[in-house]
């Protein structure tokens, strides 16, 4: 906690838990992100980091505890309006609209764009048309930065697994989020690819003022981007802090580096 | 072949297989549109029958029959829609069989609404056939034209994303339930308006009207036309209305044909007739 | 008056025995599967028409084949058995045909509900095609059953013979298949592919296994409750299943979607509510099963005994 009299933290977890049937998911975590941070989240299988990532996006809510959100507690909110407050999400197994093109899938997430009126919709106005066609200049923009214009007409399906991994943070960031939840965003990448999209994530950030939390399997890759880390081990924070503190935690080592080694 | 009566009827089978489109394009089993249908010609069949017997009707009457079956249709797809479309897809399926069944039951139970032999001597807007082609044509066309630009809308897009993945739309921020709900309500206005006409046009109106045949029949109509455009359940309601008739031998095997039709088209040609290669060839292009 | 009543309760309670079997049968494959087998329907008329065909009966002047008939008269028991063990390989057939091919695309889950509807839409009729749209009462005499006497005085209370029948084979196997569940080793193997299906392949169960024994036992199900109800009250025409397996969907529902207990308290529930109509209101009758299923749906979309479902992402 900071003693100064500084606006609350974008994200704060109070004790947050969460059982499935018998099975302690998660218990008892707390911690923060601070704006404008990239927080990385490691921790074995079955840590319970994409749970907790389902409890920051509203798709399952706590068992115990609460989130705070700018100052605020979410409880009982929905998916829709976790997103709405400004938090956006990719999902590790991919849940990209496949039957849609590129660029419709960041089309569609662009819904809460203006989009020239119903009626104008109705009548397919010129002012219609207009505003449509800066919206997909927007999604095309999009696209681009994420290394995906030259594929915008291809149906999703159709990608390639890194570039689907890189649709899915195109989609999310035209919800215009604050914070940006990543999921295994490295998952299937090759070295080199994931070289670039370090580079392109920390781009991303300062573009679009955003914070960032990353679960991540790659631990060099978020030793090398994150400023803060936390340790999921069964559920619980076996540690927090800076990517050398954590590399030096005889916890971490134990449970984490020096078991999966 | 084809005379002005059973192109009327297979118009009115292009809009049913419409209003079946309808929430599937977001994803949704409806199995509700005989229930509207067998709402709004009941309610047509009703009004139009009070007071003294009459032959023919305005054509201001029965738009005003329409906008009130609209009215009550919409309503009632509210009341239904909006416990059930929080839930899992499973249950709108379930709910909607279980309100064709609560429709049929009432219709044929109701102190007014003639029992099992229904209500007869409904009168006509059109003294031909023809009269009911072009009005049936245009709203056909009307519907052509909303279907055309809500395919183009941020409602037809936020309806084929809930279709891919629900779950993924909620999380960019879709209201998921409120778009069901337009889907379903669109999808009652339009068998309700639809049963006033042919309410009107079959001069007789009774339960087995919106019964659960219905639904088959419908629902072949856009697995056969494909599922993917609009014009996939016009094209399915217009020949599958149409062949039956053409081919009368086929008789007691229309309902097996049809049955066929949704139990093999979504395995061997999950896209139906008109796929979207199928559109990008005839030059429409998908923005 | 105490009299009626009981008389009513165990009507009640004979035609809720029916609806659990039906319940049952969605249940089983609801567990394991996730989706719903709108052909059960289907299924439970053409467990009737065995059953009829097999205790000896004609095919009417309606049908394809007017006068034909097995050349056999079967006792009601083995009927019976044989009709459901009948419904139980054409639920096989639908899973292979409406199922089986959907899932191995990983296709909506949606799309087999279409399906499944497309298999009771095309067994219904070809049911109507080869039996005619007629009603059919079975050949009592012939079933074995002649030597039971036509109505039995419980509590002086006078019930016909073969409701009783009906609830008990009912309860039977009802109860049965619970044990079987619960006990035996495909049972638990059923019951861990429904908790969970990847974790469940792990441990080595053979999960398209299990999908076509619940097929099988589902089906078998539906037929047994066409039998039973052909026997005490009639087949009214192929179409007699469906009403069956709709309100079958509404016991669903009202015990709790994939909840074993569930389908059976539902189903007695409902059986009983529907047996308390008073008469001058039967046309309604059909009606209160889907009156029911939409109060649940608001009020307690749960049922009364199921979990909640989640999502898994």
């Amino acid at each position: 906690m900071s003693g100064q009299a500084s606006a609350a933290p974008l994200l704060e977890l109070r004790q947050i838990s969460r059982q499935f049937g018998g099975l302690q998911a998660l218990s008892e975590v707390s911690f923060q992100v601070e704006q404008g941070e990239i927080f990385g989240l490691i921790g074995p299988n079955g840590a319970g980091k994409t749970t907790l990532f389902n409890l920051l996006s509203g798709v399952t809510p706590a068992s115990n505890g609460t989130i705070h959100w700018r100052g605020q507690a979410m409880q009982g909110l929905s998916p829709d309006r976790h997103n709405r407050l400004g938090i956006a999400r990719t999902f590790q197994n991919l849940r990209l609209f496949t039957g849609l093109s590129v660029l419709e899938n960041v089309l569609v997430a662009l819904h809460r764009q203006p989009q020239g009126g119903k009626l104008d919709a109705l009548l397919n106005s010129s002012r219609f048309r207009r505003r449509q066609s800066e919206l997909r200049e927007r999604a095309l923009q999009l696209l681009e930065e994420l290394g995906l214009a030259d594929q915008a007409h291809r149906q999703a399906s159709g990608l390639a697994y890194g570039d689907r991994r890189r649709l899915e943070i195109a989609r999310a960031l035209a919800t215009a989020p604050a914070l940006l939840l990543l999921d295994e965003p490295a998952a299937g990448m090759n070295p080199r690819e994931k070289e670039q999209l370090c580079e392109l994530l920390a781009q991303l950030r300062q573009r679009h003022q955003l914070t960032l939390v990353v679960i991540e399997h790659h631990v060099p890759l978020l030793m090398q981007l994150c400023q803060r880390l936390a340790v999921l081990d069964f559920g619980r924070l076996i540690a927090l802090g800076t990517p050398e503190q954590i590399q030096r935690d005889p916890r971490v080592i134990e449970a984490y580096l020096g078991g999966s080694r | 072949m084809i005379d002005n009566g059973l192109l009327v009827q297979m118009i009115l089978g292009a809009l049913l297989g419409l209003s079946v489109y309808l929430p599937m394009a977001a994803g949704q089993l409806s199995l509700a549109t005989p229930a509207f249908y067998a709402v709004g010609g009941t309610l047509a069949a009703l009004l139009s029958t009070q007071g003294n017997a009459q032959s023919a009707i305005s054509l201001w009457a029965v738009l005003g029959e329409m906008l009130l079956a609209g009215c009550l249709t919409a309503g009632l797809a509210l009341l239904v829609g909006l416990p059930v479309l929080r839930l899992r897809g499973i249950y709108l399926a379930i709910a909607t069989i279980a309100l064709v069944e609560i429709v049929r039951v009432a219709i044929l139970n109701l102190p007014f609404t003639g029992g099992a032999a229904g209500i007869f001597g409904i009168p006509q807007p059109f003294q031909k056939p023809f009269g009911y082609v072009l009005f049936s044509g245009a709203l056909l066309a009307v519907c052509g034209w909303l279907f055309q630009r809500l395919e183009a809308s941020r409602l037809g897009r936020s309806m084929a994303a809930i279709r891919d993945d629900e779950l993924a739309s909620r999380c960019m921020g879709i209201h998921t339930t409120r778009v069901k709900l337009t889907a379903f309500l669109a999808s009652a206005v339009l068998a309700g308006i639809t049963g006033v006409i042919a309410a009107h046009y079959l001069n007789t109106w009774n339960a087995r009207q919106g019964s659960f045949d219905v639904a088959i029949t419908t629902l072949a109509f856009v697995i056969l036309g494909g599922s993917r455009s609009w014009l996939g359940p016009v094209i399915g309601g217009l020949l599958l209305t149409a062949l039956p008739e053409l081919l009368r031998p086929v008789g007691d095997l229309r309902l097996v044909l049809f049955g066929l039709v949704i139990l093999l088209g979504p395995v061997f040609f999950p896209q139906g007739l008109i796929t979207p290669a199928l559109l990008e060839r005839l030059g429409r292009w998908k923005p | 008056m105490i009299d009626t009543l009981l008389q009513t309760l165990l009507n009640g309670a004979a035609s809720g025995g029916v609806y659990a079997l039906v319940a049952l049968g969605y249940t089983l494959i609801f567990s394991v599967l996730g989706v719903i087998n709108f052909a059960q329907g289907a299924l439970f008329s053409l467990g009737g028409y065995l059953t009829y065909l097999l205790l000896g009966g004609k095919i009417g002047v309606n049908g394809a084949l007017p006068g034909w008939g097995l050349p056999i008269e079967l006792p009601f028991w083995l009927a019976l058995l044989l009709a459901a063990l009948g419904s139980g390989a054409v639920g096989l057939l639908v899973e292979r045909i409406a199922f089986a091919p959907l899932r191995r695309r990983g296709a909506e889950p949606l799309l087999s509900l279409i399906t499944s509807l497309g298999a009771g839409v095309v067994l219904v009729n070809l049911l109507q095609l080869l039996m005619g749209a007629e009603g059919y009462a079975f050949p009592q005499a012939a079933a074995g059953l002649a030597h039971l006497p036509e109505s039995l005085l419980l509590g002086g209370a006078r019930i016909r013979t073969i409701q009783v029948l009906l609830l008990v084979i009912s309860a039977l196997a009802v109860a049965s298949l619970s044990l079987w569940l619960e006990r035996s080793r495909s049972g638990k193997a059923m019951r861990a592919v429904a908790e969970d299906p990847t974790t469940a392949t792990l441990l080595g169960i053979n999960s398209v296994a299990v999908v076509r024994l619940a097929f099988l036992l589902s089906g078998m199900l539906a037929g047994l409750g066409g039998g039973l109800i052909g026997m005490s009250v009639s087949l009214a025409g192929p179409y007699f299943g469906i009403s069956y397996g709709l309100k079958g969907l509404a016991v669903l529902v009202l015990g709790g979607l994939g909840s074993v207990p569930g389908a059976i308290v539902g189903g007695l529930v409902m059986g009983l509510a529907e047996a308390l109509i008073p008469s001058e209101a039967s046309g309604w009758r059909d009606a209160l099963a889907f009156a029911i299923l939409f109060a649940v749906l608001v009020l307690r979309p749960s049922g009364l005994l199921g979990r909640r479902q989640l999502e898994k992402v």
